[in-house]
């Protein structure tokens, strides 16, 4: 046998997608411990006790009103706009637990980056929705600031579609463009965690498609969590998956073994169409 | 188990259980009639099975083409999407024991006109008495997704590769006492191979029924007691 044989013989028959298993080694980015929500005297969330590991993307899943949206905004704490709503418990964001009234808010959102379902590009040029979150933070020589433009288009796979318009206003992108201006808005920020509440739902099959190519190769830098309603999305995108219901997490587990063989009936009965 | 808020996708599951049920039950009356064939020297009944497969081969076709279609449609997960799977493992293997007796039934006209010793063709209706209960213990296992049964009979497929052996054997002596023997014993024990076969993918659905039930695939060995492999013509094993 020659030795260029004799290698091929010994690697593997398939070559499995490198990114495409979980990594359960991956350290904890995000710990959440003894979760509790309220919306005023609604529980909305029932001691929650998650993992969220690094660069690895894990999906939120569950009916509508189960807390899977809840939970997310947590993480940015973005329901302390409302004075009514208020979270007891911990979660530790590289070990602080950011529920701390002494955490910096605008420093945390800097930190954990949020896409919502619907684009919500800002009413100002494609250039400046992006630059707009590093101006907040940072003092940028005009090149610099280019750059980082350019770098975050990039990322979020909308460059080549509008490095010849960037003065033009961002609303009259496309949906899924919108979508992916956004996604560039927050990865310009330079974010640890990326927070993604239904962020496909509003858009067609092709620029879902897009969107979930970004989220695979964003996976290398951030850590991802996402809500989605679609069963077969998490499916694809996601190494970890949490079934909520009614408040509370079912079942946590790696992605595959969550839609080949849940262990909790509920899991199954849901994830198969079966709730009633 | 609660049925789907979509009710046409538990018809469609429910459907390929069905015909699952029905190519089994084709595929087990093969078998039968396929060895009654050869004891009686029946070439009437051996037509009959030769006949038959071509609805086991359209029963198959259908299933899988319905499988597909069914993910494609439905992107089935879980339980569902195992179920969707075993579905076209499980009519793969009726299929191929469907051909096994086909086989068989063709070797009946083949040697139609000749007279066989009477007690090594009972040796094969032995061995396919075995792996008719056999089929017919797997095919009630999948219908009642019955892990236990289907691990017994993964068991027990043993019994009959140590027959099909001692059969080989046997026939080895006939054709070494009179070269004559020869075109029927070697009839004989392709019919014998063929029925071992049958074990085989009977033993292989066991396999789809532990899948499906647990999501996992069936580890370790499976008894196997057919060493005819190494037998040679002086009868003794080879080094």
């Amino acid at each position: 046998m020659s030795h260029a044989a004799a290698t091929a013989a010994a690697e593997p028959l398939m070559q499995p997608s490198a990114k495409a298993g979980a990594d359960t080694k991956a350290p904890v980015r995000i710990a959440v411990k003894g979760l509790n929500f309220y919306y005023g005297q609604f529980h909305g969330l029932k001691d929650i006790n998650l993992n969220f590991h690094d660069r690895q993307v894990t999906a939120l899943i569950g009916p509508s009103g189960c807390g899977k949206s809840t939970l997310l905004r947590t993480f940015n704490r973005i329901y302390s706009l409302y004075p009514e709503q208020r979270a007891e418990g911990e979660i530790l964001l590289d070990g602080v637990n950011i529920l701390d009234s002494k955490v910096d808010l605008n420093d945390l959102r800097a930190r954990v980056g949020m896409v919502f379902q619907k684009p919500t590009p800002f009413p100002m040029s494609i250039y400046d929705n992006v630059a707009f979150g590093i101006r907040l933070y940072e003092k940028l020589p005009k090149s610099e600031l280019d750059d980082r433009v350019e770098a975050s288009l990039r990322k979020a796979a909308l460059w080549d579609e509008v490095k010849d318009k960037l003065k033009q206003s961002g609303m009259g992108l496309s949906g899924g463009q919108q979508q992916r201006l956004c996604i560039a808005r927050t990865v310009a920020q330079r974010p640890e965690v990326i927070l993604f509440d239904e962020p496909t739902s509003a858009l067609d099959p092709i620029s879902t498609g897009r969107i979930e190519e970004l989220i695979e190769q964003l996976r290398d830098e951030f850590t991802i969590a996402i809500v989605t309603h679609n069963m077969q999305q998490a499916a694809r995108i996601s190494q970890f998956t949490a079934f909520m219901y009614l408040g509370e997490l079912i079942e946590f587990s790696q992605t595959e073994k969550m839609f080949m063989n849940p262990t909790e009936r509920r899991t199954q009965d849901y994830i198969t169409g079966r709730f009633g | 188990m609660p049925g789907h808020i979509v009710t046409s996708y538990d018809t469609d599951l429910e459907n390929l259980r069905r015909s699952i049920s029905e190519m089994g039950g084709v595929a087990e009356k093969m078998t039968t009639e396929a060895t009654d064939a050869l004891v009686r020297r029946d070439d009437g009944l051996a037509q009959a099975v030769i006949l038959a497969d071509k609805r086991l081969d359209a029963l198959q076709r259908d299933i899988e083409e319905r499988s597909v279609l069914l993910i494609a449609r439905r992107q089935p997960l879980a339980i569902d999407l195992r179920e969707t799977i075993s579905a076209i493992r499980v009519s793969g293997d009726l299929e191929r024991i469907g051909d096994l007796a086909k086989n068989v039934a063709k070797r009946v006209v083949a040697i139609s006109d000749q007279a066989p010793a009477q007690k090594i063709v009972l040796g094969v209706r032995h061995m396919s008495d075995l792996a008719e209960g056999q089929l017919k213990d797997v095919l009630d296992a999948y219908a009642s997704r019955d892990i236990e049964a289907a691990h017994d009979v993964w068991e027990r497929d043993g019994e009959i590769d140590a027959l099909y052996n001692s059969l080989f054997r046997e026939l080895l002596t006939y054709m070494m006492e009179d070269p004559r023997n020869i075109s029927f014993c070697t009839h004989l024990l392709f019919c014998a191979k063929n029925v071992e076969r049958i074990g085989d993918h009977t033993t292989n659905i066991a396999e789809t029924i532990h899948y499906l039930a647990t999501g996992e695939t069936l580890a370790g060995e499976r008894p196997k007691n057919d060493a005819s492999n190494y037998v040679t013509v002086d009868g003794g094993l080879a080094p």
